[in-house]
């Protein structure tokens, strides 16, 4: 049915978008630029749409989660992003809560089995 | 790459000025890389209309840039809520003042076509309730822009919550009730001119002087009242000023009623050509009906007075 379609559409997207910083924050334990955070996220089966990456990348950075700088590569000026000390720890903690979730998922979903 | 340029610069007018250059500088890279690797793909430059269509792909330009704004609401989730309450209070007062007023200008009006006088009051009722919507939005998204967050600001508690068995009034009983004291308010200072009665061809009635001297007390009385009455509306739990603020308006007003008495008239008959001993009967017949008047309502009044006074007291001993 379309409407189900529709609902599912909805909340996998609802989904993802709350995992997103995380992705981010662990794709950035390596320095990369824009382009190729997309594709590697894209890789990894994460792929996001620039449109909400580049905000997302400046907000973190203004939290002080990441470091910037601008290099040239390729005859390009870039942007090169990296994860911050402050956001090594907080990915830490993220990804603790990360998992909690995951393992309450899961013995949610043993238990009504 | 003029395409990409006028699109860059399309988003760069949409950008906050401090970090314009930066964002630009960023997204024109984004775009060079695809651009790069579809070219790339195909072995040949991309033409202009499939650059077109990569930068469609990429987005609106409004859109592109609106997502670097720190707020992306005008009214957000937090306060939507609490917008959506103040709307629809203000919207039923608006309407119910509109409606007082409009029926009040139709019955005192004295002439004959009393529907065309109604209806022709109540044309102003949609610029009445859009100019409100506009100004509550207005301050709505202000608060927004200033990061207002009224559920952690105003302090909320359980305990003033109505009870289940408080006999509230409908929503559309209480506007009413406060519209009606708005009305009486702006009219009584003279805000909106509504017309009295005018007579007839050889005489015409206007208010006893008594009605000037007690301008500030009947002005207190009402503002009193539409206080009563906005406390029963929106905080039904504060029993204890309710209780206060309907004996005081309830003894004022029989302190009130009674000076109106004592003057002995309501209205003065004043003759424009009607004989003397005429325009005297009219007077007195007047005044008789008026102190009949007085005197019920005296007593519908004291039973009220009463009855809240004695509210009051079991309140505060019990």
């Amino acid at each position: 049915m379309p409407a189900d379609e529709d609902i599912y559409e909805k909340l996998r997207v609802e989904l993802r978008r709350g995992s997103l910083v995380l992705a981010v924050l662990c794709a950035l334990r390596e320095e990369r630029y824009g382009y190729t955070l997309r594709q590697s996220l894209a890789d990894a089966g994460l792929p996001i749409d620039e449109g909400a990456l580049y905000p997302l990348l400046r907000r973190l950075e203004s939290q002080g989660l990441l470091t910037s700088e601008w290099r040239e590569e390729a005859r390009r000026n870039k942007r090169f992003y990296r994860l911050s000390p402050d956001g090594e720890d907080l990915l830490a903690q993220l990804l603790g809560e990360w998992n909690s979730i995951s393992d309450s998922i899961l013995r949610l979903n043993e238990g009504t089995k | 790459m003029e395409l990409i340029d006028r699109y860059l610069h399309a988003i760069r007018r949409n950008l906050p000025e401090a970090k314009a250059e930066d964002i630009v500088a960023e997204l024109r890279d984004e775009l060079m890389s695809r651009v790069e690797d579809r070219e790339e793909g195909m072995g040949r430059a991309l033409d202009k209309a499939e650059t077109g269509a990569l930068l469609r792909d990429f987005g609106h330009p409004l859109v592109v840039a609106a997502r670097f704004r720190t707020h992306q609401y005008l009214i957000g989730p937090g306060l939507f809520p609490f917008y959506l309450s103040v709307m629809r209070i203000v919207g039923m007062i608006v309407v119910a003042i509109v409606l007082a007023i409009s029926i009040g200008k139709a019955v005192m009006s004295g002439e004959g076509d009393m529907l065309r006088i109604w209806v022709d009051s109540m044309s102003g009722i949609f610029e009445a309730v859009l100019v409100n919507a506009a100004i509550v939005t207005i301050v709505f998204a202000v608060l927004e822009r200033a990061n207002f967050k009224p559920g952690d600001t105003l302090e909320w508690k359980p305990d003033e919550l109505p009870d289940v068995l408080d006999k509230q009034p409908g929503p559309w009983a209480s506007a009413a009730e406060v519209a009606l004291s708005i009305a009486f308010i702006l009219w009584w200072t003279g805000v909106i001119a509504v017309p009295w009665v005018r007579g007839d061809a050889d005489f015409h009635l206007q208010p006893s002087p008594i009605f000037t001297e007690l301008f500030v007390p009947i002005l207190i009385l009402a503002s009193v009242r539409l206080v009563h009455n906005l406390i029963q509306w929106l905080r039904p739990r504060w029993k204890t000023v309710m209780g206060l603020t309907n004996a005081v308006t309830a003894l004022g007003g029989l302190a009130i009623l009674m000076l109106i008495y004592q003057s002995g008239q309501l209205v003065t008959v004043v003759s424009t050509g009607m004989a003397a001993e005429q325009t005297l009967k009219l007077q007195e017949s007047l005044d008789l009906s008026f102190r009949i008047a007085v005197i019920v309502i005296a007593v519908v009044w004291s039973f009220q007075a009463l009855g809240a006074v004695w509210k009051l007291v079991r309140r505060r001993n019990g």
